[in-house]
C-alpha cells in the first residue's frame, strides 16, 4: 500500500511540475541545506550544553528555551523543503535503503531531542549536567549525524 | 570572459587532474562519496555553531548568555568544524579539479568564503574591542548586529552556492 502511494505520489501534477522546472528542485535542495545548518546549530547548542562543554554559564532551562524556536523553525523548513524532493523522487526514495535509514534515525533523533528539551526546560537554574545528561547529549548527537549520513548517500548510491 | 579569467588555472587543473591520487580518488567507490558525506557533516557542525553566534550578535537568541562566553566556548569547536570542512573540501577539489575549475557556483562559493573571512577580520580588529561594553546586553549595538547579519547572509550563500555546483547552468 505504501509502495503504491509512493509510486502514485510521483505522478501528481505538482511532483511532475517540480521535476520539469529548472530552478525549483536545485533551489529547494539548497534551502534544505541552509535549514539544516540552522537546525543543527540548535541541536548542537542543546547537546553540547548537556555534555557540559557548551555555554556552561547558562542554565539548562535557558539554553533549551533559547534553542527551541530555532529547532522547531529549522524542522519546519526541513519538512517544507524535503517534501518536494520526496514527491519528485518518490519511487527512488521508496526503494532506497538510505532514505528509510534516514527516516528511522530522524524519528529517533526527534524523540530524543524533544525529551531533552522538555527535561532541560524543567530544571532549576542551579542544575548541573549529570552522567545521564551527558549520555543523552552524546546519543542525540550521534543520532543526528546518522540522519545526515544516509541523507547525503540517497543521491550517491541508488 | 569568465573562462578567460580562469585561463591561467587551466593547466594547473589539468595537471592535478592527471595525478594518480586524483584519478584514484575520482574512481573510488566509497572514498569519494564518503568524503562528500564528511564534508556535509563538518559543514553542519561548523555552520551550525557560526549561525548560533550570529543569532547572539543580532540579539535574536541566547541573550541571557554573555557574548564573550559564547564566543570562548564555541570558537574551538567552530575551528575544528572549519578544519574538517576545509580538508574534506580540498580533497574533493583535488579529486575532480576540472569539474570545479569552470564552475560558476564553485567560484561564487570561494568568493563568499573569502568575504566571510573579511567580515570575521573586521569584527576581530574593530568590533571585538567594544565587546566589554555590550557583552551582557540583550540589545546589541549596530556594529554587532551588522557583523551577525553579514555572516548569516554570507554563510547561507556559501551553502546555497555549494549545493548548486552540480547544476552548472552557466557553463
Amino acid at each position: 500500500m505504501l509502495e503504491q502511494f509512493f509510486i502514485n505520489m510521483e505522478q501528481w501534477p505538482i511532483s511532475k511540475g517540480i521535476g520539469e522546472s529548472l530552478w525549483i528542485y536545485p533551489l529547494d535542495q539548497a534551502l534544505h541545506l541552509v535549514g539544516m545548518a540552522f537546525l543543527m546549530g540548535a541541536v548542537m547548542i542543546i547537546n553540547l550544553r548537556l555534555l557540559g562543554i557548551g555555554i556552561t554559564n547558562t542554565s539548562l532551562a535557558q539554553v533549551a528555551r533559547g534553542a527551541k524556536p530555532w529547532f522547531i523553525g529549522g524542522m519546519i523548513v526541513m519538512v517544507m523543503t524535503g517534501l518536494p524532493q520526496l514527491m519528485q523522487n518518490a519511487s527512488r526514495e521508496y526503494y532506497s535503503e538510505y532514505f528509510w535509514r534516514k527516516m528511522y534515525f530522524l524519528a529517533a533523533s526527534l524523540i530524543v531531542t524533544a525529551i531533552s528539551i522538555r527535561y532541560m526546560t524543567r530544571q532549576s537554574d542551579s542544575a548541573h549536567t549529570t552522567a545521564g545528561s551527558k549520555l543523552a547529549g552524546a546519543v542525540s548527537l550521534l543520532l543526528w549525524v546518522n540522519v545526515i549520513i544516509p541523507a547525503r548517500l540517497i543521491g550517491l548510491f541508488t | 570572459m569568465f573562462s578567460e579569467l580562469l585561463a591561467p588555472l587551466r593547466s594547473l587543473a589539468e595537471y592535478v587532474d592527471m595525478m594518480p591520487a586524483s584519478i584514484a580518488f575520482r574512481e573510488s567507490i566509497y572514498v569519494s562519496p564518503y568524503t562528500t558525506v564528511a564534508h556535509v557533516v563538518a559543514m553542519c557542525f561548523f555552520a551550525g555553531l557560526i549561525l548560533i553566534m550570529d543569532l547572539r550578535l543580532l540579539g535574536w537568541a541566547f541573550t541571557s548568555t554573555s557574548f564573550s562566553h559564547l564566543q570562548r566556548r564555541l570558537f574551538p569547536l567552530q575551528m575544528l568544524g572549519m578544519a574538517l570542512a576545509g580538508v574534506t573540501g580540498l580533497v574533493l577539489t583535488f579529486g575532480d579539479p576540472l569539474r570545479f575549475y569552470g564552475n560558476i557556483f564553485f567560484w561564487t562559493k570561494m568568493c563568499m568564503i573569502a568575504l566571510t573571512g573579511i567580515n570575521a577580520m573586521a569584527f576581530e580588529y574593530i568590533t571585538q574591542d567594544t565587546v566589554p561594553s555590550w557583552d551582557t546586553a540583550q540589545v546589541t549595538p549596530y556594529a554587532a548586529k551588522l557583523a551577525g547579519a553579514v555572516s548569516l547572509f554570507l554563510w547561507s550563500t556559501v551553502i546555497i552556492a555549494g549545493r548548486l555546483i552540480p547544476y552548472n547552468w552557466f557553463a
